[in-house]
């Protein structure tokens, strides 16, 4: 009936030496037992607020029982809270853990340091009114929205960039330490297995890792700044990140800033692996993916996120002195980010460009043939870039190129006004492969073209014997023909022979709208007919 | 049939006449013969049966919610004194068992508005509890008195006869006086008559609070002599108007002694000039007050010390709902969670902080402020909550290592109350040792020990003009003392429970105290009587103040909830709610327009008193809206609950708080 139960009096009763109380007197003493403990309590909070505080002490409670004339209860002045323990098979009964302290223990302790003494400070709350921005005052947006910061404090769900660093120490749990060691382990040793696709998988999937993100991104750096030669391994490790990226339970971009630097060089350094044979060009296109997909997401976050990347990516692309493998690098990670940016950026240096790489192709200028084949990497990707951006041109204003199409397609060419739409969905998932793989897959596709660019570009991705015949011959003898239907199919002054040049074209390409005759005439001047491969998807539904 | 017919003809002529008390009477009469007549099964449960408490009460309670809406409010204001006595009379007739049940099921209806009564009620566990607790026994030995329109009270009458709820009738009978009035029912914001629901009877409070209360300033003040000679310079000077360069000049000599923050120097001789004229204007509306003779004796000023005043009168800097004050605010550090109360001198060159344990320390500002780069720096690393190490660095240094405070030990108990006299020169001190202790500021001693409490001292106040000093304590009574006697020269009884707070009034006649008991009371100090009781707070009241022109008090309690009072009427002028936890201190600014408060919340509140003053006599209805005008500025401080503020005599307000870990 009253909150202090029968059988509380009757320990208490025991403990003070009353062996057989009968249960009507302590049913009778439950009651007042209560009230008194009432009474101190009411008496307790008045001295509470007197010393004015609003939490109860155990010193108010003793000041209270001194106010009722009963002994106070010591040892309970610590300052700090009472911990009470539950008795163990009991579920209502509680006591107060009270350790053993050895004497000696204390008496050979150390003196604590003396507890500093009192002092006043003034400063100004308020001039007039107004309370002056000064450090003795609370901060300003603290008592505006204090909810507000609350949320994003503990809420990281809300895409604030988190950058309170606080100096507590991080716990992981038992499971997730050996989490970590088991996937740093597969990553190092056995990337190649079928476990370490099951790791990546859990990876982007699993919603309980993000205390490990630090973890892993300090791993990531680490491991691609120490092992630049084993290219497996940063294969893996790219891997990584893309699975990190992925998982839609971490929250990532804290440690963005960690992250990148491995990614880029993963793109433009100078040797990735130790032998000639490992395909680094692969990782080049995977990293330059994965750099590109990083700022699509938060580009609009972090608002110098692209802007530096490209400035990195062109600084590569535009020095003679780095090796062919960083330019490729390079040429990759700002095609991935998409054909503006290799509208704005690399076809403005096309020409010049060319000038610099068209010496390292050929067989009789460059006879290191492992340079020539970088060389010619170089430029399947360089095509593969700026037929990207031609193709969006062509997408966006159908009507320019539909002239010199006619011309070369004469067959078809009264169905030429129409636009197709159908095809595009396909065609642009196409675009989305890697560019080289994506090339091979056209020029099988679209066989039908008459001058194809697979021969060049198988040759290019081979980087074997026909380099010189394939792929320059082409451009330089077909010219001609090509350069003339365009000419006559567009009908205007500014074509063909009078033409202006083309790097003139191409750096204003991007300023002038509707350009893409002009651009696709210039791309062809350096290219051949190597860039017709990219306006096809959209000819392809001629033949439908 | 016939009977019951002219039953109600009878008490319709009765109502007719307004004979109520006969009217009851008979009605009373009636319920004793009809239950007399009924079935025995009915006696035999309406003796004893402890249900029927239950079952009636829970009847009433629907009956008045499911009431017309208009007057269901004031059916309902029945309800609480009805649940709280059949829960006495449960308790008393012994059945614990069904009072607990019935107190829980019943508990949720009135938690919101007297949720702390309720707290100390549900201690009440056997007969003689009853008789012990003040609450209880004040409650049953007292009528509440509830104001009903008549038709509401017809209703309930009605109700009460046709439901034959005998038990209901009883308690009501004798509990609860109607005060029956004529037409519509009154509006729901009276219910705060209601609310405090105190054991003293609301008649004597009526009674006391009828009586004259001579609020006027003192004759022949030292502003009334500062507005003469005003008047006199300004026709002396005629146009000359150019005096304040050479003035302000003096000013800035004769002010470098006292100030001890640098700042505030130049900033008053710069408001001095723009709010020259103003002085003149504002002297002139306190004058307005009605003048009254002091009924003690009081101190003889010295020149020099009225000089003083005078001349900051002068540079007073005038204050409104435009023109906020400055406010300088002193921080205590490492208090290490034991300091009780601090006080602020007129003029904020000393701060004294009491302690818990037992010691009392007084900081001179304008000797600290002096050293003001390392204290700067000090203060900076520990506000922002650099590590330990620092500041220990800082300690250890060797100007540092001298104590900043000068100790006053004497006390046996935690001091919960200091007050500086007038000028500075002493200080008084309360502790929970029921002693009050007398020190000089200037000797760094202890002078005196007034022992007359028997409890605990709370708080104790010196006069406006000093010598004179009031205390309160634990032991429900407030004490006027002066400096030269060591026994009380008055002592105030009556409050019901702990006296918390005391505050003089202007004109040192009367003498403020707040109480755990939710009321705050005015006394005469010459004849030591009750002249004033406030009922309105819901809890605890910690904080007063009075204006200084002696015509309002500001009363603050535990809930932060600000009532301002007028002093002649008795009645609540207007609640200022804004805090959210207990206000620990209230002070007005010096010509009476803003009100300051200081509050657990770490908050400092200024609040417009003019336009609270002016709002209930033109529109009730607005009271909502207008409640945010009223408060002007909330400035809240780094984790720092404010303990004390203080306007100095030229409107500076200082204000002090112990700095308090976050939890």
């Amino acid at each position: 009936m009253s909150i202090v139960p029968k059988e509380t009096i009757e320990v208490i009763a025991q403990s003070i030496g009353i062996a057989n109380l009968s249960t009507d007197v302590a049913l009778a003493l439950a009651p007042d037992v209560e009230y008194r403990l009432r009474e101190i309590m009411q008496e307790a909070i008045k001295c509470m607020r007197h010393s004015k505080r609003t939490v109860l002490t155990a010193d108010d409670v003793d000041s209270a029982l001194s106010l009722r004339n009963v002994e106070p209860l010591y040892g309970f002045a610590s300052g700090d809270p009472l911990r009470f323990k539950r008795a163990v098979g009991h579920k209502d009964l509680f006591y107060i853990d009270d350790k053993d302290v050895d004497l000696k223990d204390v008496i050979n302790a150390p003196l604590p340091k003396a507890p500093l003494d009192s002092g006043v400070v003034a400063h100004w709350l308020a001039i007039e009114g107004v309370q002056p921005a000064i450090p003795e005052n609370a901060p300003v947006e603290a008592i505006v929205a204090p909810s507000e910061n609350k949320r994003s404090e503990h809420g990281k769900e809300d895409g604030l960039p988190v950058d309170i660093k606080l100096p507590v120490k991080h716990v992981l749990s038992r499971e997730l330490q050996l989490y970590f060691d088991k996937i740093t382990e597969l990553i190092v040793s056995r990337s190649d297995s079928i476990l370490f696709k099951e790791a990546l998988e859990s990876l982007a999937t699993d919603s309980g890792l993000h205390p490990l993100v630090p973890y892993f991104s300090y791993f990531i750096a680490d491991e691609v700044t120490r092992s630049l030669n084993d290219l497996p391994l940063l294969f893996a490790l790219m891997r990584v990140v893309r699975s990190l990226l992925r998982n839609p339970h971490i929250h990532i971009e804290p440690y963005l800033h960690q992250l990148m630097p491995s990614m880029i060089t993963c793109i433009v350094a100078k040797r990735l692996g130790h032998r000639i044979a490992d395909n680094h060009w692969e990782l080049r296109d995977f990293a330059a993916n994965l750099v590109a997909s990083v700022c699509r997401r938060f580009g609009h976050v972090y608002h110098n996120l692209q802007y530096r990347l490209t400035r990195t990516l062109l600084n590569a692309f535009l020095d003679p002195s780095k090796a062919m493998t960083q330019h490729y690098g390079a040429i990759q990670g700002l095609a991935a980010l998409g054909p503006s940016v290799v509208r704005v950026l690399i076809l403005p240096q096309l020409e010049t460009y060319m000038q610099l790489l068209e010496p390292e192709m050929q067989l009789e200028k460059q006879k290191n043939e492992m340079k020539r084949k970088e060389a010619w990497h170089v430029y399947g990707a360089l095509l593969c870039a700026a037929g990207k951006c031609l193709y969006e041109r062509v997408k966006l204003f159908p009507s320019l190129l539909h002239p010199p199409t006619r011309q070369f397609w004469r067959s078809n060419g009264r169905v030429a006004t129409k636009m197709p739409n159908k095809r595009k969905a396909s065609s642009s998932h196409l675009l989305q492969q890697p560019a080289l793989k994506k090339l091979a897959s056209d020029g099988t596709a679209g066989s039908i073209p008459p001058i194809s660019m697979t021969t060049s570009m198988q040759a290019a991705a081979d980087g074997f014997p026909t380099p010189s015949e394939s792929g320059i011959r082409p451009s330089s003898s077909t010219g001609q023909l090509s350069n003339e239907s365009i000419s006559g199919g567009s009908r205007k002054e500014k074509s063909g022979g009078k033409a202006p040049t083309p790097s003139t074209v191409l750096a204003q390409a991007w300023k002038e709208d509707l350009d893409a005759g002009h651009l696709m005439a210039s791309l062809f001047e350096l290219f051949g007919e190597g860039i017709f491969s990219f306006i096809q998807p959209v000819e392809m539904s001629f033949f439908l | 049939m016939e009977e019951e017919e002219l039953q109600k003809a009878v008490y319709a002529y009765l109502r007719k006449k307004g004979f109520r008390q006969t009217e009851l009477a008979l009605q009373e009469e009636q319920n004793r013969l009809s239950s007399s007549a009924q079935s025995d099964l009915a006696v035999s449960r309406l003796d004893n049966d402890p249900a029927r408490y239950h079952d009636a009460y829970s009847k009433l309670r629907s009956w008045a919610y499911s009431s017309l809406d208009l007057y269901k409010h004031e059916l309902l204001r029945v309800l609480y004194p009805v649940y709280i006595h059949c829960f006495m009379d449960l308790v008393a007739e012994g059945h614990m068992q069904e009072a607990r049940t019935f107190f829980h099921t019943f508990r949720e209806d009135h938690e919101l508005t007297h949720l702390r009564d309720l707290q100390k009620l549900e201690g009440i566990l056997s007969p003689s509890h009853l008789e012990e607790m003040e609450l209880a026994r004040s409650l049953r030995q007292n009528k509440v008195k509830i104001k009903l329109c008549e038709y509401s009270y017809d209703l309930l009458l009605q109700y009460l006869q046709k439901t034959q709820s005998f038990t209901m009738l009883g308690i009501i009978n004798e509990h609860i006086n109607f005060e029956v009035s004529a037409g519509q029912p009154s509006s729901i914001s009276d219910d705060a008559d209601v609310v405090a629901l105190v054991g003293s009877s609301q008649d004597i409070a009526k009674h006391i609070n009828q009586k004259e209360v001579r609020w006027g300033l003192l004759e022949d003040s030292v502003e009334e002599r500062l507005e003469r000679a005003l008047s006199d310079s300004e026709k002396a000077e005629g146009e000359n108007k150019e005096v304040d360069p050479e003035d302000s000049k003096q000013k800035r000599s004769v002010e470098g002694a006292k100030q001890g923050v640098s700042v505030k120097k130049l900033k008053k001789d710069k408001l001095v000039g723009a709010t020259g004229k103003n002085i003149r204007s504002e002297t002139s509306t306190v004058s307005m007050a009605p003048r009254v003779k002091p009924e003690l004796t009081l101190p003889v000023m010295t020149t020099e010390v009225e000089q003083s005043i005078l001349e900051d009168l002068r540079n007073r800097v005038q204050l409104s709902s435009l023109a906020l004050p400055s406010i300088s605010f002193y921080t205590f550090i490492n208090t290490h969670n034991s300091l009780n109360c601090s006080s602020i001198s007129h003029d904020g060159s000393l701060v004294a902080g009491g302690f818990s344990d037992s010691s009392l320390k007084v900081w001179d500002m304008a000797k600290i402020g002096r050293p003001t780069k390392t204290c700067k720096n000090y203060c900076l690393h520990l506000l922002l909550g650099e590590s330990e190490s620092v500041q220990n660095e800082h300690l250890l240094g060797p100007e540092e290592r001298k104590r900043s405070y000068t100790l006053f030990q004497g006390h046996a108990g935690p001091v919960y109350s200091a007050t500086f006299s007038p000028f500075g020169d002493f200080l008084l001190s309360s502790s929970s040792d029921s002693t009050i202790r007398l020190w000089s500021t200037k000797l760094n001693s202890n002078l005196v020990c007034y022992k007359g409490h028997n409890y605990p001292v709370w708080d104790v106040q010196f006069s406006p003009v000093g010598h004179y000093f009031a205390s309160c304590s634990h032991d429900r009574t407030a004490r006027i003392w002066s400096m030269d006697r060591i026994q009380p020269l008055r002592i105030m009884a009556g409050h019901l429970s702990d006296v918390d707070c005391v505050q003089w009034h202007a004109n040192c006649n009367y003498i403020a105290t707040g109480s755990s008991d939710k009321t705050v009371r005015l006394w005469d100090v010459q004849s030591g009587e009750c002249v004033r009781v406030f009922i309105g707070h819901r809890s605890m009241v910690l904080s007063l103040a009075m204006s200084l022109d002696g015509r309002y008090m500001a009363s603050g309690d535990e809930d932060g909830t600000i009532m301002m009072w007028d002093l002649s009427s008795g009645r609540c002028v207007s609640p200022l709610m804004g805090h959210s936890s207990c206000i620990w201190t209230l002070a007005f600014s010096c010509e009476g327009t803003l009100l300051a408060s200081g509050s657990a919340d770490c908050t400092v509140k200024l609040w417009d008193v003019t336009a609270s003053m002016k709002v209930p006599r033109m529109e009730e209805n607005k009271a909502s809206s207008t409640n945010r005008l009223r408060l002007l500025k909330a400035l809240p401080t780094k984790s720092t609950p404010v303990y004390t503020l203080r306007f100095s005599r030229r409107n500076l307000l200082f204000a002090a708080g112990a700095l308090s870990k976050q939890v």
